[in-house]
């Protein structure tokens, strides 16, 4: 019930014309990103976290998240109408909305994935606000260990994920780690790998690699691929509802695809992909006849799209309520956060539960938004597949530099920004995972500062670490998980999912 | 030749050499326990040697190689636009000021898909409409030349 009141209160902040409107534009860009090709949502998150340093923190995150399950939705429709996926966690929605498209059933599968979307993504809304505040509870119990601990498991969680690319997967990890390692000590102050630069005495921003590894190299890529490419004319979509038939099936899938999503969206290190091919797998298991999956089965749009807000949703719970963040994207917004000056973590309930509230609010707000865009508006969104990618290039390229260039007024990010396009660019050509990068330099801060503080209150013992029930029962879940990855990634076995890109 | 992950692996082993050896520089026990060295030294340690074990796996397996990797033709070109006019803007800007190295930028780029006066012409309204919105609106400091553009 303290809860249900906290809501209202947070519909109050959310509901202001202001907040409506910066939601609607995060919607809409996020819709814009998920549907154009070169960005994702990672990418686009990014792109225009710098424009919000003026707003504050409740609007910026509002139109923030926006972007961020905007992105989600307009995936879609590139998926199902010309088999692209705008991001990756739309992949498994191209084997099955795709044909549908070319038997003329486009709307159907549009229909079916904005309402499986927004089933999602209310489901976890709601496990958000049951689940959240009695996790965030709990967490207050955490100390520096159980911290240290817990991002151990994350860290795990996502390397172990990568199944075959399980050595790649650890040395970008690391790599992501090192990053985090410049500037200053969190202990002791001291300047570490800052070569005489006054501009790495800080470290590297988190916006200039989110936008060079995710942005710029996606970019590169396109541009040598398809700068001059004709865009695919979209079948014209009619008809957006399933028939009678497929509601059935539709519902059970969509079902199936919110429990998924929202299981894998509270274990930090997931990513939106593995819910996906889950919730695909299990839908092609469980129906009646497998062989209709791959030639236009409506459950094989309903579920992973269900799964992917589902899990948008659910991530956002060891966000709010540990400071952890699940996926690239999630940790741009975590990166959002803490320039906006908040602490990610169980405290922020509590000191800043307005804030909490507004941005959750908020988000039944955009839900609604998106499936009205998305019902209705479907042909609308379909033409700007069209836009040509000569045009979109240049235009991302100057709006990244100076999205880079906003966040201090200095050139030396946007100079970073590019050496971390060029570095992502070759590691995505050799299929290096960048999504542990990512991760492991927001991580890798949270983890070196919990272990110090937690090895200075042990005076340099780790003995202690596995003396704490908490501690020590997730660094033997972690050691499990690496464990069983090593095992399968021998054997060749695990799901090759990178993160999302 | 040798397979782009040798290279790869060779950047990520020189990346934690560089930081091995500077954490080595700095104290691993502080007054109050830990010091600045502990997690570099551990973290660019172990990505030595997993960086090497990756080293020895691509020399084994043939992997993708450089000529597979880099675009030919068109792809190339388009590459270096890219990567060229950018570089071309954070070399000049500091002397020409945002508006001119950001049309120059734009117009290599435009000029890839369209004639070069529709080129300019986009060059010209973009960077018009994003320095009104940046310096203007949102109140950023832009990099100008004497004339205040």
């Amino acid at each position: 019930m303290e809860s249900l009141g906290y809501l209202l209160q947070g519909f109050e902040t959310a509901g202001t014309w202001a907040n409506l409107l910066l939601c609607l534009i995060g919607v809409t860009f996020g819709m814009c990103v998920g549907v154009l090709p070169g960005l994702g949502p990672t990418a686009g998150t990014a792109l225009l976290l710098p424009l919000t340093f003026g707003l504050p923190p409740v609007s910026a995150v509002i139109m923030l998240s926006g972007i961020y399950y905007g992105a989600m939705y307009g995936g879609t429709i590139t998926s199902v109408l010309i088999n692209t996926p705008g991001e990756s966690a739309s992949l498994m929605t191209c084997m099955d909305g795709y044909p549908m498209a070319r038997q003329g059933r486009a709307g159907s599968a549009l229909g079916i994935a904005a309402i499986g979307s927004f089933i999602g993504g209310i489901l976890a809304l709601l496990v958000l606000i049951l689940v959240g505040p009695i996790v965030a509870k709990q967490a207050l119990k955490f100390g520096p260990p159980e911290y240290f601990a817990l991002v151990v498991v994350g860290l795990s969680l996502l390397i172990g994920l990568m199944g075959k690319s399980l050595l790649r997967g650890l040395i970008a990890a690391l790599f992501g780690f090192a990053l985090a390692l410049i500037g200053m000590d969190p202990l002791t102050g001291t300047i570490r790998f800052a070569f005489g630069m006054e501009e790495l005495e800080d470290g590297f921003e988190f916006v200039s690699i989110a936008m060079g590894l995710f942005g710029l190299s996606e970019i590169f890529i396109t541009a040598e691929e398809n700068l001059n490419a004709q865009a695919q004319k979209p079948p014209k979509i009619q008809n957006m509802l399933p028939r009678r038939e497929e509601w059935g099936p539709s519902i059970k899938a969509i079902l199936r695809g919110s429990g998924i999503g929202m299981i894998l969206g509270l274990v930090p290190g997931t990513n939106s992909v593995i819910p996906t091919i889950l919730s695909y797998t299990i839908e092609k298991k469980v129906a009646k006849d497998p062989s209709r999956f791959g030639k236009g089965a409506i459950e094989g749009v309903a579920g992973p799209e269900t799964a992917n807000n589902a899990y948008a949703g659910a991530a956002l719970i060891p966000l709010f309520t540990l400071g952890i963040p699940s996926s690239p994207s999630i940790a741009i917004l975590l990166g959002a956060f803490i320039m906006h000056g908040l602490t990610p973590g169980p405290t922020l309930l509590q000191k800043n539960p307005e804030f909490v509230w507004g941005v959750i609010a908020s988000m039944f707000i955009g839900n609604l938004i998106l499936l009205i865009m998305n019902l209705p508006l479907a042909n609308v969104w379909a033409r700007i597949t069209m836009v040509p990618f000569k045009i979109l290039l240049p235009n991302v390229l100057i709006i990244m530099i100076l999205g880079a260039y906003s966040i201090n007024n200095s050139m030396f990010d946007v100079g970073a920004m590019l050496a971390f396009g060029i570095l992502g660019y070759f590691m995505k050509k050799v299929a290096f995972p960048l999504g542990p990068v990512l991760l492991a330099f927001v991580l890798g801060k949270i983890m070196e500062t919990s272990l110090l503080k937690s090895l200075t209150i042990f005076s340099g013992s780790f003995i202690p670490f596995f003396q704490r029930p908490i501690s020590a029962t997730l660094l033997v879940v972690a050691f499990a998980i690496i464990s069983i990855s090593l095992y399968f990634a021998y054997k060749e076995k695990g799901i090759d999912a990178d993160t999302e890109i | 030749m040798k397979s782009i992950e040798v290279y790869v692996s060779g950047f990520f082993i020189l990346v934690g050499g560089v930081i091995f050896w500077q954490a080595a520089l700095l104290p691993y026990n502080s007054q109050y326990g830990p010091g600045p060295g502990l997690m570099p030294i551990w973290v660019s340690g172990l990505m030595i040697i997993l960086s090497a074990v990756n080293l020895v796996i691509a020399f084994k397996n043939k992997g993708t190689q450089f000529a597979d990797l880099i675009p030919q033709g068109t792809g190339l070109i388009n590459l270096l636009a890219c990567v060229g006019s950018f570089a071309l803007f954070m070399l000049i800007v500091k002397y020409v000021g945002f508006t001119i190295s950001s049309i120059l930028m734009l117009f290599i780029l435009f000029s890839r898909g369209y004639k070069w006066y529709w080129g300019l012409g986009m060059s010209i309204a973009v960077t018009a409409i994003l320095f009104f919105v940046f310096s203007s609106i949102l109140g950023v400091p832009l990099p100008v030349n004497e004339f205040g553009w």
